[in-house]
């Protein structure tokens, strides 16, 4: 018997080199004139070898090549991006990055830097200039209400010659109401948008500006891009009529 | 500019890979949470701090990503399909046949561990990381990291009959064996 005895996490922070210098060459003179103390320690070596042995095959598999080009596809438009400050949402990876069952709330992160440089609040007037650009295009309080009350399949003039078109409308992820729609402007321009309601507000969260063929509506090529967002963010499918009736009744103030 | 972030990130898959494996004891969603993590990698990779080790800061954006996964389809009351017959090692307290017993119990020994245990054997002995890392990876002291990681290798231990001798254990004191 040592005059010290030692508890099973000091043999082992030994064992893992984990003690400090003082430590250590306390149970190293313990050690010697024990030999079932360097049992013990020995004990907790062997441990940890064998679970890197054991685990060793697993690194030693190749990595599945759908696994292994997604993110090969990443890496090259994450330094895209990093180069392109201003890119289209068009310019996404040239590897289609498939949305993993799971993943939905970070995909919806990436698919917002590819679709709008930051979402804007609909309704507000332009705050300082900024967001100038997409307030042009949305800004009127017209769509919102717009928002409130337009059946999908259903079209609305807002003045101005603007014309409003509810598309379709789903649950988010989060279970909040989305939207998408568009907007035929006088310069012959169609804005394809989706706005959720998020805590009361409609929060535009994807925009894309196409010309408009001749049937007014938004070409298919600016469409790619909304679906892939829609994919992105894990867009429930399409709500029915009723379903959609419903859920913008649940929106309405109530005053 | 060579993207060197984006390479070490390819170079690190495999050992990300193993670390998914074993959190999540299937395979396909493995490789979900490898792709979630790497996204998430490059997303925030400003929030890297250079000279750090890469494969720490990756195992625990891996790590919370999987708990946030798992908190989220425990509120949505659905569950997730842990029967992958590809993963190596069985799954926890399921029978397993004796031939795949025997051809690598320790892997089997290390996924009957619990979670909290499995884990932070995974850390410290299989890929390495120093107890202070799996502390901060794991959010906890690095005293739970010690007496997590002796429990784990104490019940290894018996499961495979290394012979430790007598021992002595801060939470197990006047036990023997």
């Amino acid at each position: 018997m040592t005059e010290h005895t030692f508890s099973d996490e000091t043999l082992m922070a030994f064992a893992d080199g984990e003690l400090s210098q003082d430590e250590t060459e306390a149970v190293e003179r313990a050690m010697e004139a024990d030999e079932a103390l360097a049992l013990r320690v020995e004990a907790f070596m062997e441990t940890r070898l064998k679970s890197q042995e054991a685990l060793k095959p697993l690194l030693d598999e190749p990595v599945p090549e759908a696994l292994r080009r997604k993110v090969e596809g990443l890496v090259a438009g994450n330094a895209e991006q990093a180069e392109n400050v201003v890119r289209f949402p068009q310019k996404r990876p040239s590897v289609p990055v498939s949305t993993p069952r799971w993943a939905v709330p970070l995909a919806a992160s990436v698919a917002l830097v590819a679709g709008v440089a930051g979402g804007y609040w609909l309704g507000l007037t332009d705050p300082g200039g900024t967001s100038g650009l997409q307030a042009a295009y949305l800004g009127s309080p017209d769509v919102v209400q717009a928002l409130h009350e337009v059946a999908s399949g259903k079209e609305k003039d807002l003045g101005g010659s603007e014309r409003f078109r509810a598309i379709a409308s789903y649950k988010d992820t989060n279970g909040d109401l989305c939207r998408e729609f568009e907007v035929d402007h006088p310069d012959k321009s169609t804005v394809v948008a989706v706005a959720c309601n998020i805590e009361k507000t409609w929060k535009v969260q994807f925009t894309v500006v196409a010309a408009r063929n001749t049937e007014g509506y938004a070409p298919a090529s600016s469409l790619e891009a909304l679906n892939a967002y829609l994919t992105a963010v894990g867009a429930s499918d399409p709500l029915s009529e009723a379903a959609e009736r419903s859920a913008l009744e649940a929106l309405k103030p109530q005053k | 500019m060579a993207d060197d972030f984006g390479q070490q990130l390819i170079a690190l898959l495999p050992r990300l890979r193993r670390f998914a494996v074993s959190l999540t004891r299937s395979r396909d969603l493995a490789d979900d949470l490898v792709q979630i993590t790497c996204e998430k990698a490059l997303a925030n990779q400003h929030t890297y701090e250079a000279g750090t080790r890469l494969d720490a800061w990756l195992f625990r954006i891996m790590r919370n990503s999987w708990i946030d996964r798992v908190r989220r389809n425990t509120t949505e009351g659905t569950k997730i399909d842990v029967d992958d017959a590809h993963y190596l090692v069985g799954q926890d307290g399921a029978a397993v046949t004796e031939a795949r017993l025997m051809l690598n119990s320790t892997a089997e020994h290390l996924a009957n561990l619990p979670d909290d245990q499995r884990e932070v054997m995974l850390l410290v002995c299989v890929d390495e990381l120093s107890y202070r890392e799996a502390a901060d990876i794991l959010e906890v002291p690095i005293g739970t990291v010690m007496s997590r990681l002796a429990r784990a290798r104490k019940k290894i231990m018996a499961e495979m009959g290394i012979d430790a001798g007598t021992t002595r254990s801060e939470d197990e004191k006047g036990s023997v064996r």
